[in-house]
C-alpha cells in the first residue's frame, strides 16, 4: 500500500503543473520594419514555435507554441540577439495547477526552473502572467536594479 | 555650404522614423545572422575629361555569419576600358564591438576591413576600394539611432597598391588616405507602421571625404539619396553623389547611383 502511495505520488509530482501558453516579449534597438521582420523571421525559426503575430508600431512578438512542445526562454532571447536586437521586457503566460510559490523555492515550469523574487508567498492556479527578470530579459537598467544572480540555462527568475 | 546645411536641418526636424541603411556608407548594425543578401550597386559617373559616362556596376553577395560579424564579398566591372568587363572584386568584413540598445534607440559602434583587387589603369590621385584601386582598408564606424534619425560616421585607413595587370600606382607615396563620413537618414513613410507589407520610404544626407596623407589633398562630396523598402525584405536606393570641394585629381566624381538589394531571411542553416 505504501508503495502505490508513493508511485502516485512521484506520478504526481511529474505531471506538469504549470504551463507556458504564450509570450510577449518587447525588442529594443530597432525602428525599421526590415529590422522588426528579421526577429519576426528568426522567431518563426524555432521549432516549438507555432506562430508569431508582431506589433510593429510597439516593437512587441506574441508568440504561441505548439502542444506538447518544450518552451525555452533562451532560445527564443538568443533569437531576438542572432537578428542584431536585444529584449527589453518579456512576458510569460504561464497556466498554473495549484503551485505554491515561495521566496528561494525552485518552481518548474516544463524544463525550466524558476525563482520568484519579490513575490509574496501564494498559491497559483489559473492564467498568471509571469515577467522574466534575468540579464538579456529585461533592459540593463531594470537588471541591475533587481541583481538576481546568473543561474545557468534553464534556470530563471521572475516576478508575476 | 549654408545651402546644405538647411538641407541637413531640415532633413532633421522632419518629422517620422528614421533608418540607417545608408546608400554611401555601411552603419554599425550588421544584417541578422543566418541571412544571405544580394546587392546590385550601379553608378552612372560623368567623366570630366570627356563626354563619356562611366558606368559601375558591382554585383554583392552579403551574409550575416553571427549577431557580431557579417561578410560581404563583391565583383566589379565597368566600362572605364572601352568595353564593359570585369576588373576585380573585394571582400568586407565587419565586426560590431558595441552595442547600447534601448526601445527605439541604440548606439552602436563596430570596426571593419576590406581587401580589393583591380586590374584597370589608375586614372585618378582619389583612392578608392570599391571598384578602383586594389589594395585595403580598415575603419571603424558608430551610428547613433533616435527613434527617427539615425546619425552615422566612419573614419577609415586606406592603402592603395599597385592594381593588377601592371597598372603601376603612379601617384608615388601618396597611397595613403583617410576616410572620413558623416550620414543622416531619416523616414519619411509610412507615419505609423501597420504592417510589413508598408512601403517605407527614407531620405538621406552623406558627405563623403578623403584626405590623403602624403599629399594632404582632399576632396568633400555630398550625396543626398531617396531609399524605398518594400515589404520589408527588398530594398532600391537612388542616388546623386556631387563634389563639394577637391584639390585631388578626379575623373568622375559627380554621377547618379542605384542600389537594388534584396534580404533572404534564415537562408543558412
Amino acid at each position: 500500500m505504501k508503495k502505490i502511495f508513493l508511485i502516485i505520488s512521484i506520478a504526481i509530482s511529474m505531471v506538469t503543473n504549470a504551463q507556458v501558453t504564450k509570450v510577449s516579449l518587447q525588442a529594443s534597438g530597432l525602428t525599421c520594419s526590415m529590422c522588426s521582420n528579421a526577429i519576426h523571421k528568426a522567431l518563426k525559426t524555432l521549432d516549438f514555435v507555432d506562430k508569431v503575430d508582431a506589433d510593429i508600431k510597439t516593437y512587441t512578438f506574441e508568440i504561441s507554441f505548439k502542444t506538447n512542445s518544450k518552451v525555452d526562454f533562451n532560445m527564443i532571447k538568443r533569437k531576438v540577439e542572432g537578428a542584431g536586437f536585444t529584449v527589453s521586457g518579456f512576458k510569460a503566460t504561464v497556466l498554473f495547477n495549484n503551485v505554491q510559490i515561495e521566496n528561494g523555492r525552485p518552481i518548474n515550469i516544463e524544463d525550466m526552473t524558476f525563482y520568484f523574487v519579490n513575490t509574496a508567498d501564494q498559491p497559483l492556479n489559473g492564467a498568471k502572467e509571469v515577467k522574466v527578470i534575468d540579464k538579456g530579459f529585461v533592459s540593463p537598467k531594470e537588471y541591475k536594479r533587481n541583481a538576481v544572480p546568473d543561474s545557468g540555462p534553464h534556470t530563471y527568475h521572475a516576478t508575476l | 555650404m549654408q545651402q546644405l546645411l538647411f538641407i541637413v536641418i531640415l532633413l532633421i526636424s522632419l518629422s517620422c522614423k528614421a533608418q540607417e541603411l545608408f546608400s554611401a556608407t555601411e552603419p554599425a548594425s550588421n544584417m541578422a545572422a543566418g541571412s544571405i543578401g544580394f546587392r546590385l550597386d550601379n553608378s552612372i559617373m560623368n567623366d570630366v575629361n570627356s563626354s563619356r559616362t562611366n558606368y559601375h556596376l558591382i554585383p554583392e553577395i552579403l551574409i550575416g555569419v553571427s549577431k557580431k560579424l557579417m561578410i560581404q564579398g563583391n565583383l566589379f566591372f565597368s566600362n572605364r576600358n572601352k568595353t564593359f568587363s570585369a576588373e576585380g572584386g573585394s571582400l568586407y568584413a565587419k565586426y560590431r564591438f558595441l552595442s547600447r540598445d534601448a526601445v527605439q534607440k541604440h548606439f552602436r559602434m563596430a570596426a571593419f576591413g576590406r581587401v580589393s583587387y583591380n586590374n584597370s589603369d589608375i586614372h585618378q590621385e582619389e583612392i578608392n576600394m570599391y571598384g578602383h584601386n586594389s589594395g585595403y582598408e580598415a575603419g571603424i564606424v558608430a551610428t547613433q539611432l533616435l527613434k527617427k534619425v539615425a546619425l552615422s560616421s566612419s573614419l577609415t585607413f586606406l592603402n592603395a597598391t599597385d592594381n593588377g595587370n601592371n597598372n603601376k600606382f603612379p601617384y608615388g607615396s601618396n597611397n595613403q588616405a583617410i576616410n572620413y563620413t558623416f550620414s543622416v537618414g531619416k523616414l519619411m513613410y509610412p507615419k505609423e507602421y501597420k504592417s510589413y507589407k508598408q512601403t517605407n520610404i527614407n531620405l538621406m544626407v552623406e558627405f563623403l571625404s578623403q584626405v590623403n596623407t602624403g599629399s594632404g589633398k582632399y576632396y568633400m562630396d555630398i550625396a543626398p539619396s531617396i531609399q524605398m523598402i518594400f515589404n520589408s525584405q527588398s530594398r532600391i536606393d537612388i542616388g546623386y553623389r556631387s563634389e563639394l570641394s577637391s584639390s585631388l585629381l578626379r575623373t568622375a566624381p559627380n554621377g547618379f547611383f542605384i542600389r537594388l538589394e534584396h534580404n533572404l531571411f534564415n537562408a543558412i542553416r
